[in-house]
């Protein structure tokens, strides 16, 4: 079921645009994440949504009503933020009830709350600190905390782990997985990382120049992004040299694939083929030839760097059980896996 | 091997240590330590007759109780006006983006006009507010009598509005950095949690400030009761606590005067020692709330 | 807070600051008594023979040119007590910094006026000798400018990271005075510029010490001059009062630029 809906929204600052024409959907107890490079305009999509600022163009709907000119106070949503945003001067279970006491909720009832906050975000022994006595994920996680307890109707997160260690930042983020799973609040999720984006989310956005340029699941987008923009956004993808055949299909490497811009009139054209799509062998002739540059060892697997035909620079990911040590400056030939069907044609 | 390297190396960086430090310790305790020890010192035994609190009593009684009423009122008084004004003006220009010459002049022209207490200042407001002066002229066509509301070079309120010449840019630099801790974020949270910004302002806005505030405001406190040249300028005779000491030192005739002159100085620094303690304290908790 | 409410009070202060300045202005140049001023007579009687008057008092020279050689010789002192104290620190001692920072915040608490009671009781009796030249003032002067002169120098350690610098330096096998000489002290230009002209200022406008011990500085001499000269007197703290404005005016400014934040407060 829909729950929020932005149509043709459309945001300029001064001279320069931050949104053109963009559209989202969010169903209910969804966790969407909005991905894309700085600059994109997935946090102003954020803050429009929030109602701190105001579209030029289109219309926002939540519930099926438009929320466009309710103010932000009374949008009941619930926000986490890049920098915590707790406030200095309370401790870890008055910043919870600050929102409580401000929708008037009774005093039994914000104990009950807080408690039940302090237990699923494991912060029960915190609830008296003060936020400069909490480490980066503490503090976020109070934060979270304080943004569900008023059940929000949709829980906005804007980069909220770009601030913490790589360690914190792994588990805060399954955390807010499991969280969100159990409270059941719609969610809509900012971030730049991609890796994130897909270990979170049931659907991301990718954004870029202010528009929407494909939502899907984090699979389908991985395996069949749209355009040459979300190919590369999302993981590495490497660009080997096709050629069109007469009945439609693209021959890369030693493979007959299907192309994503099917009927395009160039003769030659890349298909993009991910790195673990990619074989190396060093005798199985009918396949390119290739000369080893480099091999990094990233523990489950191996990532080979080849130059293919002397100019094609192109990255392999081999299971490191299976990978047979290559030395620098060796020839081997590359193909792709037989069970490929589809590439991107750019 | 190396331990032996790490050994000289911290000798060395000891004896550094000291070549730098020796001199500033000395020149500090000749300067300042020894001179203020032997105020304190002559304070607590009056007439060289051993330990005895007499003095520090009667530099609080009589005229000089005046004067320390006087001044504290004075201090009080343009702390209060200074700190709300100077606040403001910091609240004003940080809402305000454009013009933008005007947000770098007044950042120049307050650290001129912060540090302008003296007698060029005291000059001025004698052309300004002075029997002769321009504004009570003005004033006089239109007629009123400035004099009446006590605005004259050597009136209360005359002396409060020369101070806040220097008090109110004082206060605009001291609450910029604090005002520019507020984070936007804090107000669009307690937006999004249904807050009134009355609420934000009562609940968040204003607690965070008012340590650097207050702050401010000691500092601008201490700042006016330990001023001497402009109240000396406009009125040399006026019963304030600096204008005392002045008397005491250069009259010394009757003896015993100058006992009162230390007792009453040992007041002044324990005023502003105190002061400067609740400053430093309140500073800690400015930065530890305002910073990261 | 409405707009309105916004540039009404910028105005009223700006105000506040600019008319007692004119007053003092229309007093010094304008020989036309307040009592006489009318719409006729405004524009009448402006010259700047004031300024000629001041100019060619000897004594003002002489006064001037002991407020420079002070504040020239405070500058000196400062450097040589302050400079190596906070370098040392921040670079081998970080953890003495806030005692260094709190250190140099005791010139608040003992002012002027009550220092020079404290001078009287020990120097005037014990060594009356040191009282007898004009720059017995430097010392006082040094240790009541501290609080500004040291933050100033402070704010120019942080702003070049130091430390950093210094253990950079360091790994490529420099020795501590070459470290010094040719990495540390080049950087901190501005902020030693920053400390001479804060101390300059504070200098040119002191006059508590100066008038209490006795000795004729600009300020001193200012006092009595207007005393005999009342136009004179005022034309000449005009100019000074200028001349102080646009110094640490045009210092803060180019600090600013360079991204560098002196605080002048003192605090």
């Amino acid at each position: 079921m829909t729950l929020v809906e932005m149509r043709n929204i459309r945001k300029y600052f001064g001279e320069s645009r931050a949104l053109t024409d963009f559209s989202l959907t969010v169903n209910s107890g969804e966790l969407v994440c909005l991905l894309g490079p700085s600059g994109c305009g997935k946090t102003t999509a954020l803050r429009i949504l929030a109602g701190f600022e105001r579209a030029d163009a289109g219309t926002i709907e939540v519930d099926s009503e438009s929320i466009g000119s309710v103010p932000v106070e009374k949008r009941n949503f619930g926000m986490v933020f890049q920098d915590y945003s707790l406030f200095p001067n309370m401790t870890a279970r008055q910043n919870i009830e600050f929102g409580l006491k401000s929708r008037k909720v009774s005093a039994t009832q914000r104990r009950t709350t807080i408690d039940r906050m302090l237990h699923i975000t494991d912060l029960g022994d915190q609830a008296d600190k003060f936020p400069h006595q909490m480490s980066g994920g503490q503090k976020q996680r109070v934060a979270l905390a304080r943004a569900i307890a008023t059940s929000p109707r949709v829980l906005l997160l804007d980069e909220p782990l770009s601030a913490l260690d790589a360690k914190v930042r792994e588990s805060l983020r399954e955390e807010i997985r499991h969280l969100q799973r159990e409270v059941g609040v719609t969610t809509v999720f900012v971030t730049h990382d991609q890796q994130e984006a897909l270990a979170i989310a049931d659907r991301v956005g990718v954004m870029s120049n202010g528009q929407l340029e494909q939502i899907a699941t984090p699979r389908e987008l991985y395996q069949n992004p749209q355009n040459s923009f979300v190919a590369k956004f999302i993981g590495t993808i490497n660009r080997i040299p096709a050629t069109s055949r007469t009945d439609g299909l693209w021959n890369v490497l030693d493979a007959i694939l299907t192309g994503s811009r099917a009927g395009t009139e160039l003769e030659h054209a890349d298909g993009g083929i991910r790195p673990e799509d990619i074989t190396v062998s060093a005798t199985h002739q009918e396949s390119a030839n290739a000369i080893i540059e480099d091999s990094s060892f990233l523990g489950p697997i191996t990532r080979v760097k080849l130059t293919l035909n002397g100019v094609t620079t192109v990255y392999a990911d081999l299971l490191s059980i299976n990978a047979t040590p290559f030395i620098p400056g060796q020839p081997v030939f590359v193909g792709v896996r037989s069970d490929l069907e589809n590439t991107i044609i750019f | 091997m190396r331990s032996r390297q790490l050994f000289s190396q911290t000798n060395s960086d000891t004896r550094i240590g000291l070549y730098v430090a020796i001199p500033f310790v000395l020149f500090m305790g000749l300067f300042l330590i020894y001179p203020t020890v032997a105020i304190v010192g002559s304070a607590l035994s009056p007439g060289e007759s051993g330990f005895s609190l007499i003095g520090l009593g009667n530099a609080l009684s009589g005229s000089y109780r005046q004067g320390f009423l006087n001044s504290t009122a004075l201090a009080a008084t343009t702390a209060l006006i200074g700190g709300v004004l100077g606040l403001t003006l910091a609240a004003i220009m940080r809402s305000l983006d454009r013009p933008r010459w005007l947000h770098s002049t007044l950042d120049s022209w307050s650290a001129v006009a912060s540090q302008l207490g003296g007698v060029p200042l005291a000059f001025a407001f004698i052309a300004a507010i002075g029997t002769q002066g321009l504004l009570t002229k003005l004033f006089g066509q239109l007629g009123i009598d400035i004099n009446d509301f006590g605005i004259s070079p050597t009136g209360f309120w005359g002396l409060v509005v020369v101070y806040l010449y220097f008090q109110i840019p004082l206060m605009f630099l001291v609450s910029l950095p604090a005002l520019n801790g507020l984070r936007k974020t804090w107000r669009e949270a307690a937006a999004l949690m249904g807050a009134s910004p009355t609420r934000y302002w009562l609940r968040v806005g204003i607690p965070i400030l008012a340590p650097a505030a207050l702050g401010g405001m000691l500092l601008l406190f201490v700042n006016s009761f330990a001023a001497y040249a402009t109240a000396y300028v406009l009125d040399p005779g006026g019963a304030l606590v600096p204008l005392q000491i002045r008397f005491l030192l250069q009259g010394n005739v009757i003896s015993g005067e100058e006992d009162l002159g230390y007792a009453i100085v040992t007041w002044v620094i324990a005023l502003l020692l105190a002061s400067l303690f609740l400053l430093t304290y309140l500073q800690r908790r400015t930065l530890r709330w305002t910073r990261s | 807070m409405t707009k309105v409410f916004k540039w009404g009070f910028l105005i009223v202060l700006a105000l506040f600051f600019v008319v007692p300045l004119l007053a003092m202005a229309r007093f010094a140049f304008q020989s036309v008594p307040v009592a006489l001023l009318t719409g006729e007579t405004w524009l009448k009687g402006w010259s700047i023979d004031p300024i000629i008057a001041a100019s060619t008092e000897p004594a003002m020279w002489t006064a001037a040119r002991t407020s420079a050689l002070l504040a020239v010789f405070t500058i000196i002192l400062t450097l040589v007590l302050l400079l190596p104290l906070a370098i040392v620190t921040e670079i081998k001692a970080p953890r003495m910094r806030p005692w260094l920072t709190a250190l140099t915040l005791l010139p608040w608490v003992v002012p002027p006026i009550a220092l020079v009671v404290g001078v009287s009781v020990t120097f005037r009796t014990g060594a009356p000798w040191f009282l007898a030249s004009v720059f017995s003032l430097v010392p006082f002067y040094a240790l009541w400018a501290m609080p500004f002169t040291y933050r100033a120098l402070d704010a120019g350690l942080q702003a070049i990271s130091a430390r950093t610098l210094y253990e950079a330096a360091r790994s490529t096998g420099a020795s501590f005075p070459t470290i010094i000489l040719r990495v540390i002290l080049p950087n901190m230009k501005a902020s030693i510029v920053a400390a001479a002209a804060l101390t300059t200022a504070l200098v040119l406008g002191e006059f508590a010490f100066a008038s209490l011990l006795l000795k004729e500085t600009l300020p001193t001499f200012m006092v009595n001059f207007q005393q005999s000269q009342a136009r004179a007197g005022l034309a000449l703290a005009l100019i000074i009062l200028i001349f102080t404005a646009l110094a640490i005016g045009i210092v803060v400014r180019t600090l600013r630029r360079r991204g560098l934040n002196v605080q002048t407060t003192g605090l």
